[in-house]
């Protein structure tokens, strides 16, 4: 079963997506981080397969985020989460700087689950 | 169900593979040039003026083809051909993948039909906005899919009243509120009942009863609601060139009184009624 970190600063949002994944019995949340430098430190201690972040958050954004985290580990699987349906630069930067995918809210539940099954 | 670009429409159909996306997108980026870089490429301008007219961008927020006739340097006949010289040497992503061999243009003509088919349900339709607002486009659109979303991510079908300008907004219970900036700045802002709210964390919890919710749940459901709402604004806005970039939401309580607009901020507001009569109201904090 893989272990997913879940990096959102919305409860709400945090809480639909951990019932996405542990309903579909292929994976685990491995913890809650509200932002993105939450996200850094939950990287290390616990070790996720795959790590799901949105882009807009307070503290530290998404995409600066993601730029650590893949400096930190170059195979880093994160799959950036957005309601701004792939807006022109953030989604290209978000690629280029190493997110698998990006993924939109609302969640339709079966296409999240087979973006993240193919990671 | 979202706003989006057709590049991420590709992706999530797997019909092409992130690398070759970003390909196109550099190609795109390569071939798309901005106004001043077309403009110094058809001889228009030296390298001179086009660092004078960026450095009076930043001084006035006006576009670099506006700049160059104040300044003199470009007339409004050149302005035009520059414009049409870049609307003629568009590359659109679907042609750049094209290009690179990762879609054939059979594949390109029906992913083209499906998403047009995807995001016909996000077409604009009038909404009278009143004179004299900046962007008044921007503020149709803000109305359009808010409506749009109470309908199909809450399940709230809605009766808008025609919009006006206001001094501030009376919330009635709970104001999810979101800032945002770019071409346009102000903040965007949704009142709600508390009934609104009940199902608004429903549908955003997907859950058939919310009793057992803490406070700060509900409310943070309403601030998501509001974050889906802009996140597909600033989509739909950017497909029409204006920037529409959004910072972390926030409520606002009634019983903080009024939310009232500051300097330089006029609010245009959309009073809605959701069908079982409860009033709703969308309000919008629009700076210049």
């Amino acid at each position: 079963m893989k272990k997913v970190l879940i990096v959102d600063d919305s409860i709400a949002v945090a809480r639909q997506l951990e019932k996405i994944l542990t309903g579909s019995g292929d994976f685990e949340v491995a913890g809650h981080a509200k932002n993105g430098a939450e996200a850094i430190k939950m990287k290390q201690t616990t070790k996720p397969d795959l790590i799901c972040m949105d882009m807009n958050m307070p503290v530290m954004d998404g995409l600066t985020a993601l730029r650590t985290l893949m400096a930190m580990d170059p195979n880093a699987k994160v799959v950036m989460v957005t309601s701004l349906g792939g807006v022109g630069d953030k989604f290209a930067e978000a690629l280029r700087l190493g997110a698998k995918t990006v993924i939109s809210k609302p969640f339709e539940t079966e296409g999240v689950l087979k973006t993240l099954r193919e990671l | 169900m979202a706003v989006k670009f057709f590049g991420q429409f590709l992706l999530e159909q797997r019909a092409v593979k992130q690398e070759d996306l970003l390909k196109a997108i550099e190609l795109q980026e390569t071939t798309n040039l901005k106004f001043g870089a077309t403009a110094l490429a058809m001889g228009l301008i030296s390298l001179t003026a086009f660092e004078r007219v960026h450095d009076a961008q930043r001084l006035e927020d006006l576009k670099f083809g506006d700049m160059a006739i104040k300044l003199g340097i470009l007339t409004e006949e050149q302005v035009n051909q520059v414009l049409i010289r870049q609307k003629n040497n568009h590359l659109y992503i679907g042609e750049a993948l094209v290009r690179i061999g990762a879609l054939s243009s059979e594949s390109l003509k029906h992913y083209l039909e499906a998403f047009k088919e995807d995001q016909a349900p996000y077409i604009v339709d009038r909404i009278v906005i009143p004179a004299g607002l900046p962007q008044p486009q921007v503020w149709e659109i803000c109305a359009d899919l808010t409506f749009k979303m109470l309908l199909r991510v809450a399940g709230l079908s809605t009766r808008p009243s025609a919009s006006q300008i206001s001094d501030r907004l009376d919330p009635v219970f709970l104001v999810g509120v979101m800032p945002f900036k770019g071409t346009v700045q102000g903040r965007y802002a949704l009142g709600v009942t508390e009934a609104t709210r009940l199902a608004i964390a429903k549908a955003i919890l997907k859950e058939e009863s919310v009793d057992g919710e803490s406070e700060e749940v509900l409310n943070d459901t309403v601030l998501e609601f509001v974050n889906i709402v802009c996140g597909n604004i600033a989509a739909k806005a950017a497909q029409m060139g204006v920037s529409f970039e959004i910072d972390p939401p926030y409520t606002h309580f009634a019983s903080a009184g009024p939310l009232a607009a500051v300097a330089g901020e006029r609010i245009l507001t959309f009073p809605i009624h959701v069908a079982d009569g409860d009033p709703i109201c969308l309000a919008l904090f629009i700076h210049g």
